[in-house]
């Protein structure tokens, strides 16, 4: 499974990786001098809040948000791994925003559904580190039941 | 931003990318692609390093970062990079000037009118020192009364100046507010750019239309060649020509003013493929200025053996021993850089550039416009964008204006891309001209071409032209069919350009876009706030076009006005 690598070293908290996000993915325009105008404004992704770390969806093994979510619209993709919010079914309660640990999923102001990282999964190439000038954010390959302190999760569906 | 998949319309320049391709050297396209994509913040004019709290920027999609760290807005984060780019660029100005002042005010040379000179000398004291701009009352009345209006006619370089650079400090003024302090800071630069030509004409003489020659094909074979680049005091490059009269070298200019009297120093290339010249081997030394010089000379002149010296140095000593140690050190490269090959192409254009307002009869083109023979007057400006394909922009925009009867003046780069592409050849003007304007243009003479080269940004050409006109017609500039239009533009110099421009009651196109695009207040601020304040508009324009769209807005704006 691949996901994405921050090396805090190299980041220079320059946010252009939340700026590209929010045109890529958050607005409907998907051009920078439109996505900078539209209302309700576009929600980018990826957060960089002090601490040169860019904070995307770490694609738990143990996901909270799977494991919260009341009708299964958090779900985990079987072949990549990555997990995404199944829009059609999601009844915004919000209960993924409350239990995720990194505070990556946000409440969508315009369609009412839970938004978050799914790491571009229908791109080639996660937008952020495509853009990162710094190359502070690379995709790397996770390995499959990586153990943690170990403790080799069971991984939520 | 995307690649720009054909860096060139120029055909000699594109023979030259493909060696440099082969051979592994970086140019100015390759530097761009390395640093693409760009930054979001600085690109839409979101962003501010002007003290050591930031670097700030107002992040479009986050609430808690709208402002920068001392509360300025995204509003006034965009109109002060728009403030930023104008001080540069009247500054630009204003060193051309001095530069140039100063030399002659050290009796480096010996001008051929020392009254009018002395004249002049002391105007541009007074400018520099009390804040004389008597320059600009030439304007017509009308339009310095509404600029007295606005609170944007200028009174004093050293006071206007700091003032506009202080805007950026901080303060609460408003968007409009700001905007007309940075139109104040540009009619600084209006004047400083015809007190120069005033001088010029009172050192050098009148200047006259004259025979050309452009593109690399000039370049000779079997002399010493010096390269002028940039901008450097006007004087400097005739010392360096007198010299190298007496001793056969070759002096030839990029991006610099093709004309000192008596001398013309052919325009070797433009803006946009400015490295491309050395890759000829056939450049034995290079005279640097700062303005519009890439930095990247430097490095790539190595490769071929060849020296660039720095005109604009501390200590630089007297012109005419600088001008002889110069035009020596092209003699000895010429003689040690024997096995660097020349490799010339044959392919050159000639042209006739340096009309000044007084080489066109001003009233015939009047009449001309009042009688409808021609839709119109298009200004085209600005140098090369390595964001645009070089070259395409203008002489395909400038191709459809001339085939739609609108008479068209360049100046400065502008003029060499022209140039290099036929528009300023007069024999070739019966192809590319409309009948209208072809018979307004045999009626200003043989030597007229399709396009008239009103002289390179160090002189005032375009101004003194449109002034003529505004007392021909008897009419406000604002009201006369004119547009102008910097489709490839890039100096900050050209934003300044374009601002007094928009004061002067022309509306303006600008490409590729000003780094405004971020807030929608000083987007239209430039256009509707403008038009109030002065019949005219900065148009930003941020979707994609192709050129024929965008003559399609530039007649528009023209009918508009009628």
């Amino acid at each position: 499974m691949k996901v994405i690598k921050v090396d805090p070293e190299k980041c220079t908290q320059c946010h252009t990786c939340d700026l590209w996000c929010g045109i890529e993915i958050g607005s409907t325009s998907k051009e920078i001098h439109s996505a900078i105008h539209e209302k309700p404004q576009p929600v980018p992704r990826v957060y960089v809040e002090g601490n040169n770390f860019p904070l995307h969806c770490r694609h738990c093994e143990v996901a909270p948000c799977i494991d919260a979510c009341p009708n299964g619209t958090m779900r985990r993709d079987p072949q990549t791994g990555l997990v995404y919010v199944y829009e059609p079914t999601c009844i915004a309660c919000w209960m993924c925003v409350m239990v995720c640990p990194f505070g990556i999923i946000a409440p969508s102001p315009l369609i009412h559904v839970a938004v978050k990282c799914d790491r571009c999964r229908n791109m080639e190439y996660p937008i952020c580190v495509d853009v990162c000038p710094t190359k502070a954010l690379i995709l790397e390959e996770r390995e499959e039941g990586a153990t943690w302190y170990g403790y080799a999760p069971k991984r939520s569906f | 931003m995307d690649f720009v998949q054909r860096k060139t319309e120029d055909s000699v320049v594109d023979h030259f990318l493909k060696e440099a391709a082969e051979k592994e050297i970086p140019l100015v396209w390759d530097r761009y692609e390395g640093s693409l994509p760009q930054c979001g913040f600085c690109e839409t004019g979101l962003n501010c390093r002007d003290c050591l709290q930031g670097p700030c920027i107002s992040h479009p999609f986050r609430d808690q970062n709208k402002m920068g760290v001392c509360g300025k807005d995204k509003d006034i984060l965009a109109v002060h990079s728009f403030v930023r780019l104008v001080v540069q660029g009247v500054l630009g100005y204003l060193d051309q000037l001095t530069d140039f002042a100063k030399s002659v005010e050290a009796k480096e040379g010996s001008p051929k009118r020392k009254q009018e000179a002395d004249k002049i000398l002391k105007e541009i004291q007074s400018v520099l020192g009390n804040g004389n701009t008597d320059v600009l009352k030439r304007f017509p009345k009308t339009l310095i009364d509404g600029w007295k209006a606005t609170g944007i006619y200028p009174d004093g370089i050293a006071r206007n100046l700091f003032k506009v650079s202080q805007k950026l400090d901080g303060g609460v003024g408003s968007i409009e507010e700001n905007l007309l302090w940075a139109f104040k800071g540009a009619l600084v630069g209006c004047a400083a750019q015809m007190l120069q030509e005033r001088l010029k004409v009172a050192v050098f003489g009148d200047t006259a239309p004259t025979n050309t020659e452009v593109n690399l094909g000039v370049l000779p074979k079997d002399i010493p060649v010096v390269l002028l680049y940039g901008h450097f005091s006007p004087l400097l490059k005739q010392k360096i020509a007198d010299v190298a009269k007496g001793k056969k070298v070759k002096v030839m200019g990029v991006c610099t003013d093709p004309f000192v009297g008596p001398y013309n120093f052919p325009p070797v290339t433009n803006y946009g493929s400015q490295e491309i010249p050395l890759m000829t081997g056939a450049v034995d030394l290079i005279v640097t200025g700062d303005q519009c010089v890439n930095p990247s000379l430097a490095g790539l002149a190595k490769i071929w053996k060849t020296e660039v010296i720095p005109a604009e140095v501390l200590n630089r000593g007297d012109l005419g021993s600088f001008a002889k140690k110069i035009v020596e050190k092209a003699q000895e490269a010429f003689r040690s850089r024997g096995e660097v090959s020349r490799d010339i192409p044959n392919t050159k254009e000639s042209a006739v550039m340096g009309f000044s307002a007084k080489d066109i009869d001003v009233n015939k083109v009047a009449k001309a416009v009042a009688d409808g023979k021609i839709k119109g007057i298009a200004l085209l400006a600005g140098c090369n964008n390595v964001k645009l394909t070089q070259d395409h922009e203008i002489v395909s925009i400038a191709g459809e204006l001339l085939k739609k009867d609108v008479f068209c003046v360049s100046e400065g780069c502008a003029s060499v891309g022209l140039a290099k592409f036929g528009l300023l050849n007069p024999k070739k003007r019966d192809v590319s001209c409309g009948k209208g304007l072809l018979a307004l243009l045999s009626s200003l003479g043989r030597n007229v071409p399709a396009v008239v080269d009103l002289g390179s940004c160090e002189n005032s050409g375009v101004t003194d032209f449109l002034l003529s006109l505004a007392s021909a017609g008897k009419a406000p500039i604002k009201e006369c069919p004119m547009v102008a239009c910097f489709p490839e533009a890039n100096r900050t110099k050209a934003v300044a350009r374009a601002a007094w421009t928009v004061a002067m009651g022309i509306p303006t196109y600008f490409w590729p876009f000003l780094p405004v695009t971020g807030s929608q207040k000083t987007m239209d601020a430039l256009g509707k706030f403008c038009e109030e304040k002065f019949g005219a508009g900065l148009h930003v324009i941020t979707q994609k076009m192709e050129s024929k769209e965008k003559v399609d807005l530039l007649l528009k704006s023209l009918t508009k006005n009628i």
